[in-house]
């Protein structure tokens, strides 16, 4: 037991560590473990901390090859809970074995929710759509530097803070995920890709306008959102994104519009 | 096409495939950033930046939620902007068909990335085995397999394509299929497709519907202002 107490804690560098090999949670993803072989390498560094006994570390590191998914993001959330609870196993706190196996199987749902909700359904749309209507407008390149600045500063910092939060909260994770930033975060998100898509249409109408004959420009504008609408069907059914099928069909109609007419249409 | 922009193609490929979720996740494997690195490759960087919009503005909506699967974007602008530049190099817009093969490089992309899944699963084994056996740093040798593997699906799916679009572009490029499109209507197109897909993610409250007029009017001056 004395033995057990001098074991020290994962400091800073372990935790720095666990946030780099975080990038690589997701590099052995497969249908039966999911993120499980990343996440029970990126916790590594720490078990090498706590565990120096290398048939000890094997064994502790066994635990965590089982099924682990979540946002790749918010991952490092549940990489610090662990850290933390892991050096209470490694202290011979009772029961702490079977708290951490619980604690991220609850967990795995909700980092996904709000990652998913925060980063997939969110920014990236949302920069995306705004970035692309400049770049479709200016044809600059500078747009797309803006989407990868503004997109990492917010993934890639939350990636880096998340083990620190989780060491810090261990089992009181609740708090950390409940703080309001993660529903303001999402809402101006939403906001900037409403905008970014009001920004689209306002663009297109005039692009339209400008471009060709002006009624019959607009009305094929309307007949590309229909075609959207219909493809919204096809997409649920085959997995094939609505809008791509909405460009492909208007832009075979109207090459072979221009073919037949020689050029002659606006 | 000279064979140091088909070298840094494919090496590109292989980064894409690996930005898209083996690795980092940057998010460089977007269109909106792959367009102008292709782009750059081959030496028309507004013409990329032009193409990798038209792409994201497709590929919007899809996103990598929990286990789902979804079309290689990455894959797909990295090939419907090779086309396009290459066709507009060649003298024609080859808008149809860039849209239409980034569209098929995507589908196939798909069920490439799921191969490096399954096989992943069988990795994922060895490494719970080794590991049963004692051995802790046994996961660190399977991830460096697994990204090695990963940047070579995405290097080879790339030559592939790549390969596959340039051929057809060659045989159809005095066809109507190649088109005489202006630049005009596949932005337009374009718009109308981001406008769609973010109104359907995004607009859902009152909050949001005073958010999309705002950026309509401002959309609309902007374009009109630049014009």
């Amino acid at each position: 037991m004395r033995e057990r107490l001098r074991i020290p804690r994962p400091g800073r560098r372990e935790r720095g560590r666990i946030a780099l090999r975080a990038t690589l949670l997701q590099s052995v993803w497969n249908f039966e473990t999911l993120q499980g072989v990343g996440f029970a390498w990126s916790l590594l560094p720490g078990l090498r901390a706590l565990y120096p006994d290398r048939a000890e570390r094997a064994r502790r590191l066994e635990s965590y090859l089982e099924v682990f998914n979540s946002n790749p993001y918010l991952a490092t959330l549940g990489l610090g809970v662990a850290l933390r609870i892991e050096a209470e196993v490694a202290r011979g706190a009772a029961g702490a074995e079977r708290r951490v196996s619980r604690l991220l199987r609850a967990l795995r749902g909700s980092l996904g929710a709000i990652g998913d909700e925060l980063f997939w359904a969110g920014w990236r749309p949302a920069l995306g759509v705004s970035a692309a209507v400049v770049a479709l407008g200016t044809r600059s390149v500078w747009p797309a530097v803006v989407f990868l600045v503004g997109f990492n500063v917010l993934a890639q910092g939350v990636r880096v803070a998340g083990v620190r939060a989780g060491y810090a909260s261990g089992a009181g994770i609740a708090r950390v995920l409940q703080d309001p930033f993660w529903r303001r975060a999402t809402r101006v998100a939403r906001l900037v890709g409403a905008a970014g898509a009001g920004a689209a249409a306002g663009a297109g109408v005039v692009w339209a306008l400008l471009g060709g004959d002006g009624a019959g420009v607009a009305v094929f504008f309307l007949l590309v959102v229909l075609l959207g609408l219909v493809g919204l069907r096809v997409e649920t059914r085959y997995r094939l994104p609505a809008p791509s099928l909405a460009l492909l069909a208007a832009l075979i109609l109207l090459s072979a519009l221009f073919s037949a007419s020689k050029g002659a249409l606006p | 096409m000279s064979g140091i922009e088909v070298g840094l193609l494919v090496l590109f490929g292989a980064v894409v495939f690996l930005d898209t979720w083996p690795a980092v996740q940057t998010m460089i494997s977007r269109p909106l950033v792959v367009g102008p690195v292709v782009g750059w490759i081959l030496g028309e960087p507004a013409a990329g930046a032009f193409w990798g919009a038209v792409f994201e503005t497709l590929y919007l909506g899809s996103m990598p939620v929990g286990a789902s699967r979804v079309p290689d974007a990455g894959l797909a602008s990295l090939v419907g902007t090779v086309v396009a530049i290459q066709g507009r190099l060649d003298g024609v817009e080859a808008a149809v068909l860039a849209v239409g093969f980034g569209l098929a490089a995507g589908v196939a992309g798909e069920r490439v990335d799921r191969w490096h899944r399954t096989w992943n699963g069988r990795t994922a084994e060895r490494i719970a085995r080794s590991v049963a056996g004692g051995d802790p740093d046994a996961p660190g040798r399977g991830i460096v397999v697994a990204l090695l593997r990963g940047g070579a699906f995405g290097a080879v799916q790339t030559a592939v394509a790549v390969a596959l679009a340039l051929a057809a572009l060659d045989l159809v490029e005095t066809t109507w299929v190649a088109g005489r499109l202006p630049t005009w209507i596949v932005r337009v197109v374009a718009v109308a497709a981001a406008a769609m897909a973010g109104a359907r993610l995004f607009v859902r409250q009152r909050i949001h519907r005073i958010a999309w007029s705002a950026g309509l009017v401002a959309g609309a001056l902007v374009a009109w202002g630049a014009a």
